[in-house]
């Protein structure tokens, strides 16, 4: 691949032939350290104090998997309505740009957990007040479903970044790009389809790898409406035991690991589509 | 013989700059023009009216009786009309091959084996077939831009446009170029070429225009115009670059 010898300054010798993508600077993995200490530390205090480390894993374990649903089914959403608000942003169309523009400046303007609460109490209420007035029953009846709000309010407030990071991927690609593909014939979705976006999917993956990340993390703000995520669940254990230092020590521990992980995954995934210019 | 492009008054501003005023031009089937003039003259913005890149303010185009209007219009002259770019536009993520048939593929509707087989013949044609696998960021500008041309030329186009070709390539590129240009030419495709090649303009070109400040200044065949220009902006610009 490279065609010139890096030859390093001090040493004047070429550079040690690392494999290609590891990292130079470090001498060993400290991904894998970080991962091995986390994770014995939690196998350790669970097996040699299992009054209450053992309990609180047990306790939460139903919270991981809540907490591990929202992520991803939200992260799902999020690629979606990111990709339609970050096409609306580029949009020449007056009206599309402008509900693109002015959702996205309203919400990231507005702290993610107010929008939970307004999708948690508000917008139900909404819809009862105008099922009632409308003589609507279905309406009128209306109850939310708190994971389903949620996923709906954490998918709305991160669309909005991630429309962002869409819009910003698709214009690094060359003007030129979207020109031969348009005069070949293909029309604008075509272009979009087979030759901006594949191209700016390799651009985007680091951000959205961080916005998938971030998204875990804010994923505890559920816990505020009603949603047995780790933390709600870890709120519940501390309250029932009067255990707060070993329980936000448990739940720091397992929302460590998951990042973790995912950030391991980013990472791979970086790798595999590197663009071979 | 009914021109296969028709252009006719075409104004087109970009702001306050009016960058083509008021051009008309006819090209017959088969008939190489090659358009010249100074920078800034409106000559690649012209080009790029005749498959819409551009979109014009003023005036009317039809290009082998479809008229520049609707967008399945466009989309349908642009099937019939390929264009070959400066910056040769390709696409980096593809392999060549797939460059050539990614169009043949989503719009002609061909099989992979059907657009694998015409891809192979233009890459002979082009003088590169060994370079079928190779991604674009392998090869050489005047290779890339052979590739440009192949892949213009897998839709079965009836007219090429050529965006100052060979202006992006290193000299001794050039050439390579300009011949597969060139046979394009005598196999009688219908070309509109927008370069500063004198060389490939007396060979090739049936007709050579001179454009200046958005308007057409003369137009001739090119011994006539290189050796009779009539008009003094011709006279000051072939003083420049022959």
């Amino acid at each position: 691949m490279e065609k010139t010898k890096e030859i390093s300054p001090t040493t004047g010798a070429s550079s040690a032939p690392y494999p290609r993508g590891m990292p130079r600077s470090l001498p060993f993995d400290s991904w894998w350290l970080l991962v091995a200490v986390v994770v014995s530390a939690i196998i350790f205090l669970a097996t040699s104090q299992p009054d209450p480390y053992r309990r609180i894993l047990l306790f939460v374990r139903d919270g991981v998997t809540v907490t591990v649903f929202v992520t991803i089914s939200s992260f799902v959403l999020t690629l979606i309505g990111g990709l339609i608000g970050g096409l609306g942003r580029l949009s020449k169309n007056w009206l599309i740009n402008g509900i693109a523009s002015v959702y996205v400046e309203v919400v990231r303007g507005i702290p993610a957990l107010v929008q939970l609460f307004f999708w948690y109490y508000a917008f139900p209420s909404i819809v009862k007040n105008l099922g009632t007035t409308l003589n609507i029953p279905f309406m009128a009846n209306y109850l939310a479903d708190p994971i389903g709000m949620a996923i709906l309010g954490l998918t709305f407030c991160y669309s909005a970044y991630m429309s962002e990071i869409y819009r910003a991927g698709i214009q690094s690609i060359p003007k030129g790009q979207m020109e031969a593909a348009r005069s070949l014939g293909m029309n604008y979705f075509q272009s979009m389809r087979y030759v901006i976006l594949p191209q700016a999917v390799r651009v985007i993956l680091p951000p959205v790898g961080n916005e998938f990340i971030s998204l875990l993390k804010d994923s505890s703000l559920v816990s505020a409406v009603a949603v047995p995520d780790i933390t709600r669940r870890g709120r519940e254990f501390m309250s029932a035991t009067f255990t707060p230092i070993e329980t936000w020590t448990m739940v720091g521990l397992l929302y460590l690991t998951m990042t973790l992980f995912s950030t391991r995954l980013v990472t791979w995934m970086e790798r595999r589509t590197r663009l071979e210019r | 013989m009914a021109p296969i492009i028709h252009i006719e008054n075409i104004h087109k501003y970009f702001g306050t700059v009016h960058a083509l005023r008021g051009v008309s031009l006819d090209v017959d089937p088969g008939e190489v023009v090659v358009i010249i003039g100074p920078s800034g003259s409106g000559k690649s913005t012209l080009l790029r009216c005749i498959n819409r890149l551009e979109e014009y303010d003023e005036g009317s185009i039809v290009v082998d009786n479809i008229p520049l209007d609707t967008a399945e219009n466009i989309n349908a002259v642009r099937t019939e009309v390929g264009m070959v770019f400066q910056s040769f536009n390709l696409f980096p993520h593809l392999s060549v091959k797939e460059n050539i048939m990614l169009a043949q593929r989503i719009i002609r509707k061909r099989s992979r084996q059907e657009a694998d087989e015409v891809a192979r013949e233009l890459l002979v044609k082009v003088g590169i077939p060994e370079k079928a696998e190779s991604f674009p960021s392998q090869l050489s500008g005047g290779q890339q831009q052979r590739v440009a041309i192949a892949r213009a030329l897998a839709m079965n186009p009836k007219i090429m446009l050529f965006d100052e070709p060979t202006s992006a390539l290193d000299p001794e590129m050039i050439q390579e170029v300009l011949d597969v240009m060139l046979n394009l030419a005598r196999e009688g495709m219908t070309m509109v070429v927008v370069s500063h090649e004198m060389g490939f303009c007396r060979a090739a070109a049936h007709r050579t225009i001179l454009m200046d400040e958005g308007i057409i200044i003369e137009e001739a065949a090119p011994d006539v115009l290189f050796t009779r220009p009539q008009h003094e902006r011709t006279k000051a610009f072939l003083s420049k670059v022959l």
